[in-house]
């Protein structure tokens, strides 16, 4: 009975996808999208128990093809904890955004395609993460990336929203068509495409076709992971897509990258024994996360800094992967899980200042804090989580990071690693910069006239992102729990290898066939221990407290404030008579000055992204080719 | 000639990120994603092939461990990416169109309104 479950739950969404396009009712319609991806989840969340706690690894035969003569033949479905945790991350984030949809979708058309379109992008993600076929998962990349192209072009009225999609379709194509090589390339030596006996054919075999293999199914996962150099895209995909759809590529899209790379260089390559491969994916975590980070301090438009914020998190899951230790994955899977949740609370409240104001323009906004308050508390949840302020989930998973990559530097005596500490910290500020800056410019400072009128966001799209806001405490103060009985058994069900191909092939396998014998590491978490929330609080509401008392002593009133209208410029001295622009602050921008003495850093940056789909493809095409010779010359 | 089939498909992908990377007119870009795609199926579809093998079409009875016939199962990985392959086309034609009217060009380096 419960081998069916995976299958059913990636059925579930599939069907729901045509039936609800049959329906004309609004209503009812909703309703088959509830039931589809609440019983999608549902499938999921009743495999917790045997899967990730008692540690069985379920296996399962489309149409009853079992293996003959110990070559499968059919396409097979695997699910370890692994596979369970990113499906349940996935389900979660798309029962979370299709609730938040139905409300913020009033003013469109054509919502039966997409919903349509978006159950498909849900199923297409879920059989990603729970198949054990190569060819398979290309087929539901591509499914996703189709879908995704098609929902980031559906309010096509949006200024750059078909460019947008168009940048993604050329860009993803690479990314594809180095999986799909790489696919063929393993057929050709190992004549199969079934993950397990890849793994286990490949052990200790270094084969000019596999290390080519190896380095094209890296970058192709890289790709759909957005990291440096595919981020243009995303931030283009992310910042015109509708808000629910950004949750989507943001927390879902991204994680299927970083799935595909722990299970191609854990379990099916089992290559992480080779540092060559630890510092490539080291150096590319650090690289996305500090030039992601650089670049969103220089944005102007909400969701576009959003979604280079999204990247940068995502630059400390493949660092933290990167470091081949069981803690490093396990703290690894515990931000990209922390990922999903705060990146899509802040898509989500994005998505309510858009819903109610109009824009995203970080310029035209301001004092919406004094009229969306609710909104307002859920938006600065999330900001302290990316930012690494405690006790919120973000400080625990990257707190948890930096001892990871701090212990491999002591453990190993490199400096590199010391580096990347430094880097990791540096980038921390600079997301907690530019937080500050977009709440000082969305929800603080000076409420312009035009946006006097502002309701608060309607209770049916705060309600899911509450769902979200629970999450960020909860996970932030348990860390414990979340470690032990979540991403420890992923993390270990990453690292072994030997029972993922016994449970698909059949008990014994591993050992007949394999050249290297599996051994799996125990996890080792109590390095430095998880932090405390209560000392946190404490030492927060002492600080607090001190900065109270400070300020009531002080006996001026803090900030002026203008009495009736504030006077127009236009007709001083030296003024053409133009009305004056309004800024919330001086320069445009709170870091102006930090901006002003790093110009060239940012005018390069600034105009590298240019913008046009050549540039990006000569990146994209570059990155496979240094990514394949890398991999030549080191492995 | 198998060896005449690879050098093909590898010359055939080159040819097609050429186009992505050089040609500015989106038509010409959607066409080198389409010369990409003809050089990975005609790569797969090498990788199965056996010389002198027969066509794989049996039933289960007229199977014995003597025969020799190509591999059918990148023949079936081949139309898949053929049928991807016609999406990807159809798909970037159709934003095109739409791109084509409200820019009023066809040109890359005039679209770019998100940059930076």
């Amino acid at each position: 009975m419960m081998q069916h479950f995976p299958v059913l739950a990636i059925f579930a969404l599939f069907l729901g996808a045509f039936v609800s396009s049959l329906i004309r009712n609004k209503t009812a319609r909703n309703g088959v999208v509830v039931l589809s991806v609440l019983t999608s989840f549902g499938l999921l969340c009743a495999l917790v128990k045997p899967v990730m706690l008692e540690g069985e690894i379920i296996s399962y035969w489309l149409g009853g093809w079992k293996p003959v003569a110990d070559y499968a033949i059919g396409i097979g479905l695997e699910v370890d904890a692994l596979s369970l945790f990113f499906g349940l991350v996935v389900g979660l984030a798309v029962i979370v955004s299709a609730l938040y949809s139905f409300r913020y979708l009033e003013y469109d058309d054509a919502q039966s395609k997409y919903y349509t379109l978006y159950l498909i992008l849900g199923g297409g993600v879920l059989g990603l993460v729970l198949s054990g076929d190569l060819f398979n998962i290309y087929v539901m990349v591509e499914i996703m990336t189709f879908a995704a192209v098609a929902l980031t072009a559906y309010r096509n009225f949006m200024p750059g929203a078909l460019e947008a999609a168009f940048k993604y379709l050329v860009i993803g194509s690479i990314g594809s068509t180095c999986i799909l090589v790489g696919t063929a390339m393993l057929y050709l030596q190992y004549h199969t495409l079934n993950l397990a006996q890849l793994s286990a054919l490949i052990s200790g075999t270094a084969m000019p076709s596999s290390i080519l293999a190896f380095g094209l199914l890296i970058v192709g996962f890289a790709c759909k992971a957005f990291l440096v150099p595919y981020h243009p895209i995303a931030a283009d995909a992310h910042g015109t897509a509708p808000s629910s759809i950004s949750v989507i590529i943001s927390g879902v899209l991204t994680k299927t990258g970083v799935y595909g790379i722990i299970r191609v260089c854990y379990c099916v390559f089992r290559a992480m024994d080779q540092s060559a491969v630890q510092v490539f994916l080291v150096l590319l975590g650090t690289i996305s996360m500090f030039v992601c980070v650089t670049m969103a301090l220089a944005q102007h438009d909400f969701k576009r800094l959003l979604a280079f914020h999204s990247i940068s998190q995502i630059g400390y899951v493949i660092t933290a992967i990167g470091l081949s230790t069981t803690f490093g994955l396990a703290s690894g899977l515990y931000h990209a899980m922390n990922h999903t949740i705060f990146k899509g609370l802040l898509f989500l409240c994005a998505g309510c200042v858009l819903h109610q104001t109009g824009t995203t323009k970080l310029d035209e906004l301001g004092g919406l804090s004094k009229r969306m308050p609710k909104t307002c508390t859920l938006f600065l949840i999330g900001a302290a989580s990316i930012s690494g302020i405690p006790p919120f989930n973000g400080f625990a998973s990257k707190w948890l990071i930096y001892q990871a990559v701090y212990q491999r530097a002591s453990e190993t005596g490199n400096l590199f690693y010391v580096f990347v500490v430094l880097v990791a910290l540096v980038t921390s500020v600079l997301t907690l910069a530019s937080f500050v800056k977009v709440a000082q410019s969305v929800f603080f400072g000076q409420l312009p006239e035009k946006l006097k009128d502002t309701q608060e966001a309607p209770a049916a799209m705060r309600a899911p992102m509450w769902i979200f806001g629970g999450l960020c405490i909860l996970t932030g103060l348990f860390p414990a729990v979340v470690v032990n009985y979540f991403t420890g058994p992923a993390a270990a069900a990453a690292l072994n290898a030997g029972s993922y191909i016994d449970a698909m092939m059949g008990a014994g396998y591993a050992g007949r066939l394999s050249t290297v014998p599996v051994t799996v590491p125990a996890l080792q978490i109590n390095t430095l221990g998880f932090y405390d929330p209560i000392t946190w609080i404490v030492l927060l509401l002492t600080v607090l407290l001190a900065f109270t008392i400070v300020s009531l002593m002080g006996g001026r009133a803090r900030g002026a404030r203008i009495q009736g209208e504030a006077i127009d410029p236009k007709y001083d001295t030296f003024f053409g008579g133009e009305a004056g622009e309004y800024s919330q602050v001086g320069g445009a921008d709170l870091f102006w000055g930090f901006k002003h003495n790093l110009r060239h850093y940012f005018s390069f940056m600034h105009g590298a992204h240019s913008g046009v789909v050549n540039d990006y493809a000569l990146w994209g095409i570059t990155a496979v080719a240094v990514t394949v010779a890398y991999m030549f010359l080191f492995l | 000639m198998i060896l005449v089939n690879y050098i093909a498909s590898i010359f055939l992908i080159v040819l097609g990120f050429y186009t992505l990377i050089f040609k500015t007119d989106l038509i010409k870009i959607v066409i080198g994603l389409g010369i990409v795609d003809y050089g990975v199926n005609l790569l797969i579809v090498s990788v199965g092939f056996n010389p002198g093998g027969t066509a794989p079409i049996f039933t289960v009875n007229e199977l014995d461990p003597g025969m020799f016939f190509v591999d059918p199962i990148p023949q079936a990985l081949t139309l898949t990416s053929i049928v991807i392959g016609a999406c990807v086309t159809a798909l970037a034609l159709s934003l095109v169109v739409r791109m084509r009217e409200e820019y009023n060009t066809l040109d890359a380096r005039e679209i770019r309104r998100l940059r930076g």
